[in-house]
């Protein structure tokens, strides 16, 4: 059952005296899982953790009911892309991808085919007889992630693996990942942008200053956030009948007109009965509705609401 | 009552003129040097030479005129000469090497080290300017150093011996101005050229004496082995010393040069090759300074 | 409206490389996005446009003077935040700034004045005494954004502005580039990698690739346009009968995952008719917006045409 799940239990790391992740529990199961939260938070410091690059002071994990400390297994199943560069001098992308694939003891002729393969995932095949140093920043980002998947592994821990790729990379590299998640795949990423983190994950863990502050999916996190009604944002001709339809209801807890007349912003304790209720009122009243937006149904306002501000500028 | 709100706002106001805007630098240099006591203490000791130089002036002018030991003895006491001019200037300027030692690896290196230049670059402000500025950080203390208390000795002397001497011994002052001056240039420019280059900075204060020092050592082992002079050219202080024999007496060589700067008679190379070779190492100090002081890096 | 930057068939070589061909454009937008991928020269146009490269044919103006012949005058007119880090460590933040702002013409007094103005106004003004080489990166991309308005400028320059700043700070960065934006008196350039921060921030945009101008449009007007497509997202009610029902009314659709519907409706049809389908059949709509042709649209398409020509 474990085999298909990452577990933490009561994990903590420390740096001397300084936090990195303190009693944090997890269960990660397939599918694409991001990891979101300020600089500092942890992230890092869990994903060394589960790479088996760093040990845990206190706790256990298992990576599909393997230890990490078992590299020699580990490794077979696991890819990791980190967030900074790190090349040895002189290497070209070809032999980057190949030789650390010579190491899981794959025969030569295998080792090729993989590693076209894998540049020719990322697009990479024109330049892969180039020096990695004269990549761009996006093309560097590409041999990384190319090279962390080269030996199909069934775990994929990526660090900031768009950062630097412009639009059009960004969008192939994000098809790759719901690629690799609908294969069963555990694909771990962490990010700062927060509206890609809602267009590809399934599931999200939120971390702030060595803790985990949540996880789950998305809804299912917002909806647990109980002190905080759901806020939902209207534009029509006439907010202010709107307004007063809903006033009726005892779910809705606030209802603010915007300044130009035209919208409205309105929080509620149940979201279900609102829509519903939306319904009819659009029909009784022939209301002329322009746009209906959840105002915090995403990771940006589950953020907000639950790390704020941060620890820093 | 009115509330006021912490906002942009755009700028009307004076320009200062363009042609003065290098001075910043200098300006912020000297403030913060100013904070290093070390410095500011070496410094002032590097004084202590011309201030001795201007008793013993004092001393002899004031010896022959109380006729304690006549003008003869006075002379012998101590000669105002070619020798004593050529001498402070050496001993100032070895100590004149030994500050831009500590202070020129700090110049220029902050501002390479996380890509400041490009915020330099993107102002009204040329590459020319920016050098400039930095020279002028080191010319400014090594001037006080050298020439300007140089000068300040030809006139005591001058005073002292009236202006028939400093009509005849005119040389003494441009020597004195000019021999600084091409050793002001020389070593600001290497200071800089290392600063730009080398990030630790013990090492670039290390290898400005390499230039001097380690260079000298290879040159006279070239001499020995080769038994020739041309191993001269790398010894710095060799070259600058016949430049500044030239510069106070011209082509009758009566000096072995200035203490540091030795420049015997006897195996000397041809002047011009002495001025070509200075010209060189300054050539090669600007070389390196333009490819590192640029807005943005050209990868090919 | 006079230019802002007319790129006058622009063109810089590395060596014999070519890197921008000979682009031609004129932006006059209050905020202009620049947008491409990775080597189509977005960097070296903004290099060339500070005067870092000389241009090997062709020129630009800004605010009307040449970049060739009026260079100095042009810097002075204009403030750059580059992408890369750019500090000096041992300073502290606002001696910095005051030291920049000094080299672009202002006298020691304004330059201090304005140097602490810049630090609260960009909010680091708890940390504008300690040095900058202890800045943490949000803090750094703010010292960057500080130095750049602090002596005045007309004319900004945004290289990645939000890289790598964590939700929080990014948020901020926006809202300062969106209030700057408003003032009407600084105009913008941002280049970035991300097509949202493009899209909210910008009201031109230019899209390069290998070296030409591959697309110019202008978003106001694309957002103007375009009333019939819709995205909704619907929760309840059986699977496939929403959507069936509102195919049957004659709207073209297309679905994404979780109950998201983009469709086009047809001339005649309106919105109530959805809700009245919805209604019947007990689903929520909960979201519904009409999709422009948004910018991610725009970029695929430029980036499809062949050479990337305009």
């Amino acid at each position: 059952m474990s085999d298909n799940l990452i577990t933490f239990t009561n994990v903590s790391r420390f740096y001397g005296e300084v936090l990195g992740i303190n009693n944090v529990s997890l269960s990660v199961p397939p599918g694409i899982t991001s990891l979101v939260g300020p600089n500092g938070s942890g992230k890092t410091t869990l994903m060394n953790l589960m790479t088996g690059l760093i040990h845990p002071t206190e706790g256990e994990i298992r990576v599909l009911g393997i230890p990490p400390d078992h590299p020699e297994r580990l490794c077979r199943v696991l890819g990791y892309c980190a967030q900074f560069d790190a090349f040895p001098k002189g290497i070209t992308g070809y032999q980057f991808i190949y030789s650390f694939l010579r190491m899981y003891g794959k025969s030569d002729a295998e080792c090729d085919q993989r590693t076209r393969a894998s540049l020719e995932m990322v697009g990479l095949t024109q330049a892969a007889d180039r020096p990695v140093a004269a990549y761009s920043k996006g093309m560097r980002q590409r041999v990384k992630l190319a090279q962390a998947t080269a030996h199909n592994p069934r775990v994929v821990v990526l660090d900031e693996p768009l950062n630097g790729l412009d639009p059009l990379a960004r969008s192939e590299a994000i098809a790759i990942f719901r690629q690799w998640g609908g294969e069963g795949r555990h694909v771990l990423v962490s990010s700062h942008i927060l509206h890609e983190v809602d267009q590809i994950s399934d599931q999200v863990i939120l971390l702030s200053q060595g803790y985990v502050v949540a996880e789950g999916q998305i809804q299912g996190v917002r909806s647990e956030v109980k002190e905080q009604p759901m806020q939902i944002q209207v534009r029509c001709d006439k907010p202010s009948l709107l307004a007063a339809r809903l006033f009726q209801q005892d779910h809705v807890v606030e209802a603010k007109l915007s300044p130009d007349g035209k919208g409205l912003l309105l929080r509620t304790r149940d979201a279900d009965s609102f829509y519903l209720l939306l319904n009819r009122v659009i029909l009784d009243s022939a209301l002329e509705v322009e746009s209906v937006a959840p105002a915090d149904d995403d990771v940006n306002s589950v953020y907000h609401y639950l790390i704020g501000e941060g620890s820093s500028v | 009552m009115a509330v006021y709100k912490k906002t942009y706002r755009p700028y009307e106001g004076a320009l200062t003129p363009s042609w003065s805007r290098f001075v910043v630098i200098p300006r912020y240099a000297f403030e913060d040097l100013h904070k290093s006591r070390f410095l500011t203490i070496f410094y002032i000791a590097s004084f202590l030479y011309p201030l001795i130089s201007a008793l013993l002036i004092y001393v002899q002018h004031n010896a022959s005129a109380l006729g304690i030991v006549g003008a003869r003895g006075a002379n012998q006491l101590i000669d105002v000469n070619v020798v004593f001019f050529l001498n402070f200037l050496g001993w100032q300027s070895m100590l004149g090497l030994f500050l831009a030692s500590f202070i020129g690896p700090g110049q220029i290196s902050p501002d390479v080290a996380n890509n400041a230049l490009s915020l330099y670059m993107a102002r009204p402000f040329s590459r020319l300017e920016y050098v400039l500025g930095k020279m002028s950080v080191l010319a400014v203390l090594l001037s006080l150093m050298t020439w300007v208390p140089g000068l300040l000795l030809f006139g005591l002397k001058g005073y002292f011996a009236g202006s028939q001497w400093m009509s005849d011994h005119w040389q003494y002052a441009s020597g004195v101005f000019l021999g600084a001056w091409i050793w002001i240039l020389i070593v600001s420019l290497l200071a800089l050229a290392l600063s730009a280059w080398v990030k630790w900075k013990p090492a670039a204060g290390g290898l400005m004496f390499g230039v001097f020092f380690v260079a000298a050592a290879f040159g006279a082992i070239i001499n020995a082995v080769q038994r020739t002079n041309w191993g001269s050219l790398f010894n710095v202080g060799y070259l600058v010393g016949s430049v500044w024999v030239q510069l106070f007496e011209g082509s009758n060589q009566t000096s072995t040069g200035a203490v540091f700067f030795r420049s015997p008679a006897d195996n000397a190379l041809p002047l011009w090759c002495s001025w070509f070779g200075l010209a060189a190492l300054c050539g090669v100090c600007l070389y390196m300074l333009a490819r590192k002081i640029r807005g943005a890096e050209v990868v090919r | 409206m006079d230019p802002v930057i007319e790129l006058d068939g622009l063109e810089v070589r590395f060596g014999n490389r070519p890197i921008l061909n000979k682009l031609k454009a004129s932006l006059t937008g209050r905020s202009i996005g620049l947008l491409g991928p990775n080597g189509a020269g977005k960097s070296t146009l903004i290099n060339a446009l500070l005067g870092f490269h000389k241009p090997s044919a062709g020129t630009a103006r800004i605010f009307g003077r040449d970049i060739r012949t009026h260079a100095r005058e042009v810097r002075s007119l204009i403030g750059y935040m580059p992408e890369n880090d750019a500090f000096i460590a041992s300073m502290s933040g606002v001696r910095s700034v005051r030291l920049m702002a000094e080299l672009a013409g202002l006298p020691p007094e304004h330059a201090l004045e304005r140097a602490h103005e810049a630090f609260f106004y960009v909010g680091l003004g708890e940390v504008r005494y300690r040095p900058v080489g202890t800045y943490s990166l949000g803090m750094k991309q703010m010292a960057k954004l500080a130095q750049a308005i602090a002596h005045g400028p007309k004319l900004l320059f945004l290289d990645e502005p939000t890289n790598g700043l964590d939700p929080p700070a990014r948020t901020r960065m926006i809202q300062l580039i969106q209030e700057i934006r408003n003032r009407g008196d600084l105009h913008l350039i941002l280049s970035s990698h991300l097509l949202r921060d493009v899209e909210e921030c910008c009201d031109q945009v230019l899209i390069l690739k290998d070296g030409n101008v591959a697309a110019f449009c202008n978003l106001e007007e694309e957002r103007r346009a375009n009333k019939r497509f819709l995205e909704i997202e619907t929760r309840g009610g059986v699977n496939g009968d929403f959507l069936g029902a509102i195919e049957q009314l004659g709207c073209e659709t297309a679905t994404g995952g979780q109950g998201r519907i983009k469709l086009i409706l047809p001339d005649g049809l309106e919105v109530r008719q959805l809700y009245e389908i919805a209604a019947r059949q007990d689903v929520q709509i909960r979201r519904l917006s009409h999709k422009r042709d948004s910018l991610e649209d725009i970029f695929l398409k430029a980036m499809e045409s062949a050479d990337g020509r305009l």
